[in-house]
């Protein structure tokens, strides 16, 4: 008897095909982006910013006009000046952090449309944080059916939201926020009003504003302090590094990032120094390599930026990269970029992952872009050099009390991408009556190459250590960006941020160290806590020397170091060698402006800023300019800049009303690409902008 | 408003105003190279700045990683061909960042006054205005203009 087929069996069949075809989606819980998305901070877990579209080229770059931007004044209860943040577009849907709450906000990424918003309102908690304002950005995660975006707010909790709503997901940690001041194998603590050191959720000191990274199942969570240069003690929280569960927001590992009595590394904090050391915590991105199953973790220095004399030893895994297990967080290697940190290098930015040919051999790299302006290039799975980077003997200081360490790694390959060091070859030289006046400035302190030691500051002289590729050199949160197709890495650097390191004692009522940062004859002012001696009753300021070594780092307003004073450099990550450099940004209003420099033909010397991010598209680097500038072409406002990506040529530039404070990312909706940067600083609240090209026709 | 007689009652009450506004744009033109504020105030304003503002902005004005130079070519970039007022509201909205608002106007007005003599701008005989409408009049030059001929 023949049966007909019933459109029942049919139904039947098509759902038993779907079942089946659908099943490997739903069991391996994995979620495959799009390279016409932006599904992570970095674009990718490598880091690499890296985005093979090609709609917006060299032909058109300047063609680009505004598809929308959205002004962040409102999302928080003031504006704020400094948007940080990288979307992420996914799924059809951009998502950012925003405004001075650090709300969430999800839009049409065609149109810009607000779709919905998150906020948390923390309070005190909040308003006590270190670090504040919207932050870098935040994560997707999706199984290939549900999807969460997570954040960490300014008062150190994990949230996560449902991507479609931006309402808390109330299975995960508790009604869907995870308290980071918790369960953190510590007891964060702040001074009380006593001057003791006290358990507080409120106001102790730890936060993070970086992205959290999600890899398969796993967020990843890192820490924050307020800037150490002056902390009040040696003492501090400290900042481990922690893995949860996408789904349930239990923690799965920790990492101490100051080793535990009994831990490998405990024994680098001589005298004890690692129980109450504090700070040492990952601030930046880290990066994953989820078929190796291993997490890169850059860490920071310790307790305090200039001063380790409280803290003796070698200090792992301070300013050190640490590969740790993703599913356990158990160290696997680890690299220390800078034995005893004295000079707030940090590891600043995200390592970048790197498939490269070294002598006709596959290595599975890490290249870890740095403040010093080295790229270190290591075996990503052994932690091994690919280039020798051998110990070299450095300057050993003076300073009472601290403890130096006679040596230091220096990469043999590449070459340092922008300055480290100060030599009176460094100095302004536009004219030798400059260099003159420049080379009188810098004698009042110490110069010397890369790991010259802080000074004790002297009326006298010297003053400090006059540094290059210290605090705010090199290549700083942004980080840099890599093509995986040419192996060429792109890295901005500040080849200008100069900075004077000066030790002073520190009086008692300021702080229990020995030494802090500053200038003799200047008075010292440790950092001070939100609302700290804000209140009517507080004490007033007791009256502080002033006017003593005071040395202003300009020559009639021109910068102390000659240019270039910012550069992107592009490093081919197969030989070492650099493929171009160039100088990034309109040269400053001062120096094109200046009457002593009148008829001088300057050729374009990039700008003094440490916070531009490149992105790195099929054909271009695309990167902002840091610094605002009036020229006879623009009014007051800063360009974004295109360059062929294998000669570093400009290519284009379009207008934006204020500098890059975000690193811009790219994405393909409805066949179009756009660029989003996030724009900020001085007079203009942060704005975040989307070009794109026009349409046919218009 | 028919009645001329009115017309001519209230043009002649508000003829020195129009004298006055005809003398305004002198005040007007003032920009920070003019002696806009005091030594005694940028005095005042230091040890406000260093309480309030030195721990992220630095005691030399540098700037930090976390807050940018206040001093400098960017900065000045950054403000040139604004106003004061613009340079007063940002700092009366924002700052210091743990708590804005908190500060007088008058301490404001003396924090700008400390930073404009940092900057190098010349001292004068009169103190900043304290509000910010009144100091949008005064213009922000990064240059030193032209001495008048």
């Amino acid at each position: 008897m023949n049966k007909k087929i019933s459109r029942h069996d049919y139904v039947l069949a098509f759902l038993f095909l779907a079942v089946f075809l659908f099943l490997p989606v739903a069991a391996s819980a994995q979620f495959h982006p799009k390279n016409t998305e932006w599904p992570s901070y970095g674009a990718d877990l490598a880091g690499t910013r890296y985005r093979p579209l090609d709609q917006i080229n060299a032909s058109n770059f300047s063609d680009l006009e505004i598809a929308w931007r959205i002004k962040t004044d409102n999302f928080g209860d003031r504006p704020e000046y400094k948007l940080e943040g990288t979307p992420l577009m996914v799924n059809g849907t951009l998502y950012a952090t925003a405004g001075s709450r650090r709300a969430v906000i999800a839009l049409d990424p065609a149109t810009g449309e607000l779709l919905w918003i998150h906020g948390e309102h923390e309070g005190k908690r909040g308003g006590a944080a270190p670090r504040q304002l919207s932050g870098r950005g935040l994560a997707y995660w999706s199984d290939g059916k549900e999807e969460r975006i997570f954040y960490v707010t300014p008062g150190f909790r994990l949230i996560c939201l449902d991507a479609k709503t931006g309402i808390r997901v109330r299975s995960f940690g508790e009604d869907g926020i995870v308290d980071l001041k918790l369960d953190d194998d510590q007891t964060v603590s702040a001074w009380n009003a006593k001057g003791e050191w006290a358990p507080d959720l409120e106001t102790g000191e730890i936060g993070v504003q970086s992205a959290p990274v999600v890899a398969k199942d796993t967020v990843i969570i890192g820490a924050a302090f307020r800037e150490g240069m002056t902390p009040r003690s040696m003492r501090n929280n400290k900042g481990y590094v922690r893995g949860f569960d996408v789904r349930t927001g239990k923690r799965l590992w920790i990492f101490h990032t100051i080793p535990k009595k009994g831990e490998f590394g405990y024994d680098t904090w001589e005298k004890g120094s690692a129980e109450y050391t504090g700070n040492t915590g990952m601030w930046t991105q880290s990066t994953v390599d989820e078929e190796l199953g291993l997490v890169y973790l850059p860490v920071e220095s310790p307790t305090s930026d200039f001063y380790g004399g409280h803290r003796p030893g070698n200090n792992l895994f301070g300013e050190t990269l640490v590969c740790v297990d993703l599913k356990t967080g158990e160290r696997k290697w680890h690299f220390q970029l800078v034995h005893h940190a004295l000079w707030d290098m940090d590891i600043s930015s995200a390592p970048i992952l790197a498939d490269i040919m070294v002598d006709g051999k596959k290595i599975k790299a890490v290249a870890q872009p740095t403040k010093q302006g080295f790229l270190y290039v290591l075996d990503r799975v052994t932690g091994k050099p690919v280039w020798p980077i051998p110990e070299k003997q450095v300057e050993v200081g003076s300073a009472p009390g601290e403890w130096y360490s006679p040596t230091q790694p220096m990469p043999s390959k590449p070459l340092a991408y922008s300055r480290n060091g100060v030599s009176v070859d460094d100095l302004i030289d536009f004219t030798p009556d400059l260099r003159e006046r420049a080379k009188e400035i810098a004698s009042h302190y110490h110069l010397g190459p890369v790991y010259t030691p802080p000074t004790v500051s002297k009326l006298e002289g010297p003053l400090g250590t006059l540094t290059l590729g210290t605090a705010s050199g090199g290549t700083n949160w942004p980080g840099g960006s890599y093509d995986p197709e040419t192996h060429i890495a792109y890295l901005f650097a500040c080849n200008a941020c100069v900075e004077p390191i000066g030790l002073v004692p520190a009086p008692k009522e300021v702080s229990d160290m020995n030494y802090v940062a500053g200038t003799a004859g200047q008075s010292v002012e440790v950092l001070h806590g939100p609302g700290e001696n804000a209140g009517a009753d507080s004490p007033k300021p007791k009256k502080k020397p002033s006017g003593g070594g005071f040395q202003r780092m300009d020559v009639e307003g021109l910068p102390l170091i000659k240019p270039p004073y910012g550069t992107i450099t592009a490093i081919n990550l197969d030989t070492g060698e650099f493929v171009w450099q160039i100088a990034h940004g309109e040269t400053p209003d001062v120096v094109r402006n200046s009457p002593i420099l009148k008829g001088m033909n300057i050729p374009r010397t990039g700008q003094i800023t440490y916070n531009i991010g490149t992105l790195i598209t099929k054909t271009l680097v695309i990167a902002g300019e840091g610094n605002v500038t009036t020229t006879a072409d623009h009014p007051r406002g800063a360009m974004l800049r295109a360059y062929d990506k294998m000669t570093g040529k400009e290519v284009g530039a379009i207008y934006m009303p204020a500098p890059q404070t975000g690193s811009p990312m790219t994405y393909m909706v409805n066949g179009k690409q756009y660029i989003v940067v996030a724009v900020s600083g001085g007079p203009y609240s942060g704005e975040y902008i989307a070009y794109t090209l026009p349409s046919a026709g218009e | 408003m028919r009645n001329p007689a009115i017309v001519l009652v209230l043009a002649v009450c508000f003829a020195p105003l129009c004298v006055l506004r005809a003398q305004a744009p002198e005040a007007e033109s003032r920009s920070v190279w003019d002696g806009v504020y005091t030594e005694d105030q940028a005095k005042r304003g230091e040890p406000v700045y260093v309480k309030e503002c030195a721990a992220c902005h630095r005691a030399l004005l540098t700037g930090g990683e976390s807050a940018p130079p206040l001093t400098g070519g960017a900065f000045l970039a950054n403000w040139n061909g604004l106003t004061l007022g613009d340079l007063f509201d940002r700092i009366r909205k924002t700052m210091p960042q743990s708590n804005p608002g908190h500060l007088t106007r008058q301490q404001d007005a003396d924090i700008l006054a400390f930073m404009l003599s940092v900057n190098k701008f010349p001292a004068g005989k009169t103190e900043l205005y304290r509000q910010s409408e009144m100091l949008k009049e005064i213009r922000f030059e990064s240059a030193k203009p032209s001495p008048k001929k």
